[in-house]
C-alpha cells in the first residue's frame, strides 16, 4: 500500500512517455472497449500448444458458422495463458493444468489429453516402468543400455518451466524426483518432437496429439501404451483435462465458443483427444 | 510589410524549434521510462522476495518454485558465449576492416561493402534458422555431442552476427588516421604489413577498442538465433559442445509463462534489468575509448 | 605518439632482410583477401542454400495463402501483410520523432547538458537488446494500457528500438551538407528553418532515404521484441485486418513460431520458405535502398551520388 504512490508515479511517467503515441491510437481506443465487451466480435484464445490443433480446428470450424466472430488462437504455453487471462490480455486462456493461484479464474474443461513418452528409434526400448521412467528423466541412468535399450547416451529434453506438459509428466511420473537440468529445453510440442526426431538416444513426453507424423517410437508406461481405452479406464497414468480459463463467468461469444469446443466431439476425436463425458476415472485437480 | 513577414518567420521559427526541442527531449524520456520502469520490476527479485543479489548473481540453483532464482548460469552462458563470439568474430573482423580500409581495390569494395550490409540486415530468426538446419547437424555428426545444440552452436552463429558490426567500425578507426602516419612508416621503407601492425594497429587501438565493445553489445543482446541452438538447459557449459542457456535465451523460453508477480517473472525481469546495465556500462566504455582518441 | 610510433617502424623496417620482410607483406595480404573473400562466399553460400532449401516452396499458394496450424500446405500471406503493415506503422512514428530529434541535435543544439543527455539516452537506447525491449512493450503496451497483444503496441516497441539508429542516420546525412550551402543560405535572408526546410534536408534527402529503407529492412525482420507485443496470431476471419488494434504476427516472427511451437507436419517447407522470402526482402531493401537515394539525391541537388 505504501509503495501505491510511487507506482502511480511511475506509471504517470511512463503514460507520459506515451503519451504522443497514445494521442496517435485514441481512434483505436474505442475498439479496444469493443474488444473486452461481452458479446464482442473477437475472442482472443492463448495458452497451451498442447491444446492448438483442437482449439484451431474448432475456431475454424465456428468462424465458419459465425461470420461475424473473429477468433485468434495461439500457442506459448499453459501458463502463458493462465497468466495472460488473469492479467486480462486475452480473453480466454487455454492449459493443460489447473490454476490453483487464480481463484478469480473460472474452468471449463473441454477434453481430456494423453501424454506419450517418446523416443528417437535408435534407443530401442518399447517400454519402461515408472520407476525408470523416473530414474532416466533425474539423470540417474545415463546409458540406454542400463535400461534394456541400445548402448547409447540418453539425451533428456524437457519443455520449459511454464509448460503443463512438463507439470503433468511431473506429477504422475516424476513425484518428487526433480526433471534433470542437464538436458536439452525445447519450447513447445512441435519442437520437441523434431529434435527428438532427430537427435540419436534422445527421449521427452509430449501430449498425443502432437504425436501426428512417424519417426518417433512410443514407450509403453508400466507395460500399457497410452490410448483412448486405456486412458479412458484409467490404465494408463499420463493424462490431464485440457482446461479453457476465463476471467469471471465466461459471457456471450466467449461462452459460446467455449461450449462449442467441449461439444464438437468429432474433432476431440480427430485430434486424439478424448471427451470428458467418456471418462470412467474422475479425478479434480488435474 | 517586411518587418511583418520578419516577425512571422520568427514565429515559425520559434514553433519549428520548440517542436524539435520535444522530439529529442521524447529521446530521454523514452529511456528515462525504459529504465525507470525496468529498475522498478526488475529489483522486485531483492525488495519484494527479499531474494540476496549476491545469491542472484553468483548461485548456480535456478530454482523459483523453491524460493531460489540464482542466476548464475545464465550469467557464465551469455559471458561464454559473448567470449566465444568475440573470439572468433573479433579478430576476423579487424582484419577484414584492415583489409578495406588499406588493402581492398575499389572493385573488391564494391561487392564488400553491400554484402556487409546484406548481413546486417538478414533477421535473426533466419541466422537462427541456418544454425538449426545447417550448423547444428553438423555439430551432431562430427563431434561427441549427441544432440549438436549447445555453446559452440549458439558461438558460431553469434560470431557470424557481429561480424558487420566489428567490421565497419575497425574500419572506420583505420580510415580516421592521419595519413601522414602511413605515409611516414612507408617512407622510412617498412612494408605495408610492417605499418598496418607496427603503426596503424597501435594507433587504432582506441578505435578497434570501441568496435569490439559493440560487438560485444551486439553479442549480448541477441537473442531468438541463439535461443534456437543452445539447448535452453540451465546447466553450466560442461564444455563447447553441451547446452546451456543465457540470459536473454532464458527470458524467452520462460517469460511467456511466469505468472504475473510469482518470483520467476520477478527474476526474469531481474535479468532483463542486468541486461540493460550492462549495455549501458558498455556504452560508457565506448564514451570513454573514444574521448581517449579525442 | 606519431613520432615513436614512426621510430619503431624504422627500426623494424632496418631489421630483418628485405626478402622475408616482403614475403611476410604478401603472405599476410594474401591472407587477409582470402579472409575478406570468404565472407562473401560465406554469404553467397547461405543464400543459395537457403534458396536451394527454401525454392521449391515459394508457390503462390505460399506466398498468399493463409497459415495453417495443424495441417501441411499452410502459407504464409497475412504473415507478409503484417510485416509490410507493422513496418509501415513503425516507419510513421519513428521518422518524423527520429528525424526532428536528429535535426534538432545536429543544427541547433549548443553543446551542453541537454545536448549531451540526448545523445547519451540515444546511445543507450540503440544497445538495448530487442527482447529488453520487447518485455518493455509488454509492461506498457499489453499490462499497462491493456491493449492485449496488437499491431500497435509491436509497433511502438520496434519505434523505441529504431529511433536511436534513424537519428544517427539523419544526423550524418545532415553532417555530410556542406556548411556553404547553410551559409549562403543564410547569408540570402533565409531564416535557419527555412535554410533547414529548403537548402539542407534537400541535399540530404538521398542519404536519409538511403538510411530509412535500411533500417526498414531491419525493422521487416526484426522478431524479439514483437513476440511480447504483436502476438503470434492472425485474425482467421479477416487476416487483411487494417484496425492496428489486433494481434499481428509477422513473417520474422512467424518463422520462430513455426519451429518452435506449431505442429503442422511440413515444419520444414514453411521454416524454409519463409527464411527465404525474409532473405529476398533483405536483398530488395538493399538494392531499393541505394537506387532511391542516388535518384532522390539526383533530383534534389542535381549531383550526382
Amino acid at each position: 500500500m505504501k509503495r501505491k504512490p510511487a507506482r502511480a508515479a511511475l506509471h504517470l511517467g511512463v503514460a507520459l512517455a506515451s503519451i504522443a503515441l497514445a494521442a496517435c491510437s485514441s481512434s483505436s481506443k474505442t475498439q479496444d472497449a469493443g474488444t473486452s465487451g461481452p458479446g464482442s466480435g473477437t475472442i482472443t484464445v492463448a495458452g497451451s500448444t498442447a491444446m492448438l490443433p483442437l482449439v484451431k480446428d474448432a475456431s475454424a470450424a465456428y468462424q465458419e458458422q459465425h461470420k461475424s466472430v473473429k477468433i485468434s488462437v495461439s500457442g506459448g504455453g499453459s501458463a502463458t495463458g493462465i497468466n495472460q487471462v488473469a492479467a486480462k490480455a486475452i480473453d480466454v486462456g487455454d492449459s493443460d493444468i489447473t490454476a490453483p493461484n487464480h481463484p478469480e479464474l473460472v474452468d471449463h474443461r473441454v477434453a481430456v489429453v494423453g501424454f506419450a513418452v517418446i523416443t528417437n528409434p535408435t534407443v530401442g526400448v518399447k517400454g519402461l516402468s515408472k520407476q525408470q521412467l523416473r530414474d532416466v528423466f533425474a539423470g540417474n541412468v545415463a546409458n540406454w543400455k542400463d535400461v534394456g535399450g541400445a548402448d547409447q547416451k540418453i539425451v533428456v529434453v524437457n519443455r520449459p518451466r511454464s509448460s503443463g506438459t512438463r507439470a503433468v509428466f511431473v506429477k504422475t511420473i516424476m513425484g518428487t524426483a526433480p526433471l534433470s537440468e542437464s538436458g536439452l529445453v525445447e519450447d513447445a510440442t512441435g519442437t520437441v518432437v523434431s529434435v527428438v526426431k532427430q537427435t540419436p538416444g534422445s527421449v521427452s513426453y509430449v501430449a498425443l496429439s502432437g504425436v501426428t507424423a512417424g519417426g518417433v517410437a512410443i514407450v509403453a508406461v508400466d507395460g500399457v501404451a497410452p490410448s483412448a481405452g486405456t486412458i479412458v479406464s484409467g490404465k494408463y497414468p499420463i493424462w490431464s483435462y485440457e482446461h479453457m480459463f476465463t476471467n469471471g463467468e465466461a459471457k456471450g461469444e466467449v461462452a459460446a465458443f467455449i461450449d462449442y469446443v467441449s461439444t464438437r466431439t468429432d474433432l476431440v476425436q480427430k485430434n486424439k483427444f478424448i471427451a470428458v463425458s467418456v471418462m470412467k476415472v474422475k479425478e479434480t485437480d488435474r | 510589410m517586411i518587418a511583418l513577414q520578419a516577425r512571422r518567420s520568427r514565429r515559425t521559427e520559434r514553433i519549428a524549434v520548440t517542436g524539435l526541442r520535444i522530439a529529442a527531449g521524447f529521446v530521454i524520456l523514452a529511456m528515462a521510462a525504459l529504465l525507470g520502469y525496468l529498475a522498478f520490476e526488475g529489483t522486485k527479485t531483492f525488495y519484494v522476495d527479499k531474494f540476496p543479489l549476491w545469491s542472484f548473481l553468483f548461485s548456480p540453483e535456478f530454482a523459483p518454485d523453491a524460493n531460489h532464482p540464482g542466476a548464475a548460469v545464465f550469467v557464465t552462458g551469455t559471458l561464454a558465449v559473448t567470449l566465444f563470439a568475440i573470439a572468433i568474430g573479433g579478430p576476423f573482423g579487424i582484419a577484414v576492416g584492415i583489409f578495406l580500409a588499406e588493402i581492398a581495390p575499389h572493385r573488391m569494395t564494391q561487392v564488400l561493402k553491400p554484402a556487409i550490409e546484406v548481413m546486417v540486415g538478414i533477421p535473426s530468426v533466419v541466422y537462427g534458422w541456418l544454425g538449426l538446419t545447417l550448423l547444428v547437424p553438423l555439430i551432431r555428426t562430427h563431434t561427441s555431442s549427441p544432440s549438436g545444440f549447445g555453446l559452440a552452436a549458439a558461438g558460431i552463429v553469434l560470431a557470424i552476427m557481429i561480424l558487420p558490426t566489428v567490421i565497419t567500425l575497425s574500419e572506420d578507426a583505420f580510415r580516421s588516421l592521419p595519413g601522414a602516419l602511413k605515409e611516414g612508416s612507408l617512407a622510412l621503407g617498412a612494408t605495408r604489413w610492417q605499418t598496418i601492425t607496427r603503426v596503424l594497429l597501435p594507433s587504432a587501438s582506441s578505435g578497434l577498442a570501441v568496435a569490439l565493445i559493440l560487438g560485444i553489445a551486439r553479442a549480448v543482446g541477441e537473442t531468438l538465433a541463439i535461443q534456437m541452438v543452445i539447448g535452453n538447459a540451465t546447466q553450466f557449459p560442461k564444455g563447447l559442445f553441451a547446452p546451456t542457456a543465457a540470459l536473454t535465451t532464458e527470458i524467452v523460453t520462460d517469460m511467456p509463462g511466469a505468472t504475473a508477480g510469482s518470483l520467476l517473472e520477478h527474476a526474469l525481469f531481474s535479468m532483463a534489468f542486468l541486461l540493460l546495465l550492462i549495455a549501458m556500462v558498455l556504452i560508457v566504455m565506448v564514451r570513454f575509448a573514444l574521448r581517449r582518441r579525442a | 605518439m606519431a613520432v615513436t610510433t614512426t621510430r619503431s617502424a624504422r627500426s623494424v623496417a632496418a631489421t630483418g632482410s628485405v626478402r622475408a620482410r616482403k614475403m611476410a607483406d604478401a603472405l599476410a595480404t594474401g591472407v587477409l583477401w582470402a579472409m575478406a573473400s570468404s565472407i562473401i562466399v560465406l554469404l553467397a553460400a547461405f543464400l543459395l542454400y537457403m534458396v536451394y532449401l527454401g525454392g521449391h516452396a515459394l508457390t503462390p499458394s505460399f506466398i498468399f495463402g493463409v497459415p495453417k496450424e495443424t495441417t501441411a500446405g499452410g502459407g504464409v500471406g497475412p504473415e507478409i501483410y503484417n510485416s509490410f503493415y507493422i513496418l509501415v506503422l513503425t516507419l510513421l512514428f519513428t521518422v518524423p520523432i527520429a528525424v526532428a530529434a536528429g535535426v534538432y541535435i545536429q543544427e541547433y543544439a549548443r553543446p551542453g547538458t541537454f545536448r549531451n543527455v540526448v545523445q547519451f539516452s540515444a546511445e543507450s537506447l540503440a544497445t538495448v537488446p530487442s527482447v529488453v525491449m520487447g518485455l518493455f512493450g509488454l509492461l506498457v503496451f499489453v499490462y499497462l494500457f491493456k491493449w492485449k497483444f496488437t499491431a500497435l503496441g509491436g509497433a511502438l516497441t520496434l519505434t523505441l528500438l529504431n529511433l536511436p539508429a534513424l537519428m544517427r542516420v539523419t544526423q550524418e546525412a545532415l553532417s555530410s551538407v556542406p556548411d556553404t550551402l547553410r551559409e549562403a543560405s543564410m547569408a540570402l535572408g533565409g531564416t535557419k528553418w527555412q535554410t533547414i526546410t529548403r537548402v539542407v534536408l534537400p541535399s540530404a534527402i538521398g542519404r536519409l532515404t538511403t538510411g530509412v529503407v535500411l533500417i526498414a529492412g531491419r525493422i521487416f525482420g526484426e522478431t524479439a521484441a514483437l513476440i511480447f507485443t504483436a502476438g503470434l496470431s492472425v485474425p482467421f476471419n479477416n487476416p487483411y485486418d487494417l484496425n492496428p488494434m489486433r494481434p499481428a504476427e509477422t513473417l520474422a516472427v512467424h518463422l520462430w513460431y513455426t519451429h518452435s511451437e506449431s505442429i503442422v507436419p511440413d515444419v520444414d517447407r514453411i521454416g524454409n520458405g519463409s527464411a527465404l522470402v525474409l532473405l529476398i526482402m533483405v536483398l530488395l531493401f538493399n538494392v531499393a535502398a541505394r537506387v532511391l537515394g542516388r535518384q532522390l539525391t539526383k533530383r534534389f541537388t542535381g549531383r550526382a551520388s
